[in-house]
């Protein structure tokens, strides 16, 4: 049985002649213990579908089961506490409470879990040493380098033992060496019986998966399944057109690369629904971005 | 057990929110600061006047029986003391004679009486003139009657009467010979020389006639004042007290008759009780009281709106905050009970400061003053909890407003 059954969501943002279409019936299982690498161009709605499978965020349209109930249409407090015992969510920029210090951070979903003082500092301590930043404790999350704060942020995550772990681009921020070191810790995750998800534009860290979803314009254009340690065979044709340097500009440009290497789907797009004004001014944004 | 460590949670959340935003937590208390010492300066001041107040009611008596000229209403028209000297030029009957004494006196059940009559005139001591004070002529009974204790030497007795014999009041004394005991001194008066024979303790009450500081006064006896005046010396006022408290209204009643009596029929004096007078200003005390309530009830408004803004500043502020603690599985009655426990740690801090300022406040005024402020437990404690209530009632309501909130959306802002 799935742990993630989502089936035809949409996501809509805003109304009428300002509305943006981020997720366009997008159907898509996921089995326990997968860990699944997302990928694809800005903006075309990864974060929307990490949101919305993480229970931050609510589809407009069709039907969401986590771990076989369906949740697509729960009120706030039920999906709180679904968020607080089952999910771990773990962000680009962290996202500490900036006056807690780093121990306090990583026990705060126990706190919401009603767990004693003593068993939270017992907790965060023992998952903030799993994830080698146990001299750190009493730091508070500014004082951390990016690598440091993405490990504290993963044993936040971990702390409430969550069935499912879900990373939108949490590399994102991070120089390569810290990058690896993040990947490798989510890949420990994994290889311990989690299920994880992750968002990433390099094609590099594909490595990790077992499966790789590619998106673009709010649908799931291509999804294959890969072998671990090996760069996923779609991505693979963009790596090795890519020097080795990973700046925002060779990105973008790998990800064209990535749909220009997707055969059918991608050059024959669907007849587009209701399309936002906003999204090709982006696009064209990006476009010039790249040309300077 | 949960639920204690939840709260628990909060309470640290509270306090450590008001550890790391000092400047803000500070606006917010600074609303309950300002409550709670309004509500408790203003209710303790108006506590110690109508603690005064009732104290000089409450000194006098409340059988004491003041016989005046009807028209002549305290404080009427002229606004001083001096009233009595101008209605009583005009001649009419309203006016009390030399006879009216005497008729009070006599009548059944009087134990004590005594006039207060001004004599106007110069009167001049080893500083020189004494412009401020005034002579009064008296019986003996004054001092009885008034409640009031001599400091130093004794008070006009039988002996005196007819001789230059004089009581001064406390300032007077100062005033005339720059000595707290000047007994056995003299000051002229009308070309005559008066013999100090006791000094007055401070008056602390003005009898029933507002403008008039007896501190000021120079007391002697009656029928010398009226001697130098001619027998033109207006007699403003008889004070008179039964031999049985109990039986003031009839006594009372048998003076006003007797009065009228000797007027043939009419004798347009009135006479009054002490505590009619008593009863008049509890109203004006109880309606002083409620405007006091009314003003302090306002500060603590005041107050509330305040911590509310502060409040709706942080809680925009702190969307960001809201998001993650949301993203990790806070309910939004999490978040709620968060504010309010934060809500209720600066109502409680800021109520402590405020008892403590207006102690201060208080202290100073007592020492710089002559106010007497009456604070009593009670007002700190309405004051304390008004704060508290109000300050956690709309310190919440923008956080009703915050937990709502969806989390993505919190999130984003920043
Ligand atoms: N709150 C929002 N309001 C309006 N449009 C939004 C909102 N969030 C995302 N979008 C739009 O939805 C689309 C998908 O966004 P997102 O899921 O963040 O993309 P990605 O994570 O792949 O970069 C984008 O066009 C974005 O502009
Ligand atoms: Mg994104």
């Amino acid at each position: 049985m799935p742990l993630i059954e989502v089936q035809d969501v949409s996501k809509l943002y805003g109304f009428g002649d300002a509305s943006t279409l981020a997720l366009d019936e997008v159907s898509l299982k996921i089995e326990k213990g997968e860990c699944v690498a997302v990928m694809g161009p800005s903006g075309c709605g990864k974060s929307t579908l990490m949101n919305i499978i993480g229970l931050l965020d609510r589809p407009t349209h069709g039907s969401y089961k986590f771990d076989s109930k369906p949740v697509g249409r729960l009120r706030p407090n039920q999906a709180a506490k679904i968020r607080r015992d089952s999910i771990g969510f773990i962000f680009q920029s962290f996202n500490f409470l900036p006056r807690l210090t780093t121990l306090e951070n990583v026990a705060l979903p126990l706190v919401y879990k009603g767990v004693s003082v003593s068993r939270r500092i017992k907790l965060a301590s023992e998952m903030l040493e799993r994830v080698g930043v146990q001299n750190r404790e009493y730091f508070l999350p500014g004082q951390l380098s990016g690598g440091q704060a993405q490990c504290a942020a993963i044993a936040r995550a971990l702390v409430n033992n969550p069935k499912l772990i879900i990373a939108d681009e949490p590399t994102g921020n991070l120089d390569s060496a810290s990058s690896l070191l993040v990947m490798e810790l989510l890949a420990d995750i994994h290889k311990s019986g989690n299920t994880v998800i992750f968002v990433t534009h390099n094609p590099e860290l594909t490595r990790y998966a077992t499966r790789v979803l590619y998106m673009h314009d709010g649908q799931i254009v291509h999804d294959e399944k890969t072998a671990l340690g090996r760069v996923a065979t779609t991505a693979r044709k963009v790596l090795y057109t890519l020097p080795a340097a990973v700046n925002e500009d060779d990105v973008l440009a790998g990800v064209s690369a990535i749909m220009k290497a997707i055969p059918s789907k991608l050059t024959t797009p669907r007849p587009k629904r209701k399309k936002t004004k906003a999204k090709p001014i982006k696009r064209t944004a990006a476009k010039k971005r790249r040309q300077s | 057990m949960r639920k204690s460590s939840l709260t628990r949670g909060h309470f640290k959340a509270g306090i450590d929110a008001v550890r790391g935003a000092k400047l803000r937590s500070f606006w917010t208390m600074f609303g309950v600061i300002i409550g709670v010492v309004s509500v408790i300066t203003i209710i303790g001041i108006g506590q110690g006047v109508s603690r005064q107040v009732t104290g000089q009611i409450h000194h006098l008596g409340n059988d004491l029986i003041t016989v005046r000229p009807a028209q002549l209403h305290p404080g009427g028209d002229h606004g001083n003391g001096s009233v009595s000297l101008l209605s009583d030029s005009s001649g009419l009957s309203g006016t009390l004679r030399t006879h009216d004494i005497t008729t009070v006196a006599g009548v059944k059940g009087v134990a004590a009486s005594a006039p207060l009559t001004i004599v106007t005139g110069k009167v001049t001591g080893d500083q020189g003139n004494y412009d401020q004070g005034f002579v009064i002529g008296t019986g003996t009974d004054l001092d009885s009657l008034l409640n009031q204790s001599v400091a130093y030497g004794s008070f006009l007795t039988s002996d005196d009467e007819g001789s230059n014999a004089a009581v001064l009041g406390p300032h007077a004394a100062e005033a005339l010979f720059n000595e707290d005991v000047p007994l056995g001194r003299s000051f002229n008066f009308h070309g005559q020389r008066f013999i100090v024979r006791g000094i007055f303790n401070n008056f602390t009450t003005t009898p029933l006639t507002q403008e008039t500081d007896f501190n000021n006064a120079i007391f002697i006896p009656n029928e010398v004042a009226q001697d130098l005046a001619n027998n033109a010396a207006p007699t403003y006022e008889i004070l008179a007290k039964p031999s049985n408290p109990k039986q003031v209204n009839q006594v009372a009643d048998s003076i006003q008759r007797a009065l009228d009596r000797s007027h043939g029929g009419q004798s347009n004096l009135s006479v009054s009780r002490g505590n009619q007078n008593v009863v008049a200003s509890q109203d004006i005390l109880s309606l002083l009281t409620k405007l006091v309530a009314g003003v302090a009830a306002i500060s603590l408004l005041v107050g509330g709106v305040g911590i509310m803004n502060v409040m709706l500043v942080s809680v925009s502020e702190r969307t960001h905050e809201i998001g993650i603690r949301k993203a990790v599985g806070a309910t939004n009655r999490q978040i709620l009970s968060q504010f309010m426990v934060e809500a209720a740690t600066l109502s409680v801090i800021g109520g402590t400061i405020g008892v403590v300022l207006a102690l201060a406040i208080d202290g100073l005024m007592r020492a710089f003053t002559d106010i007497r402020p009456a604070i009593s437990w009670q007002t700190v404690v309405l004051a304390f909890g008004v704060s508290l209530v109000v300050g956690v009632i709309f310190g919440t309501i923008p956080a009703l407003k915050a937990a709502r909130r969806d989390p993505i959306e919190a999130l984003r802002s920043e």
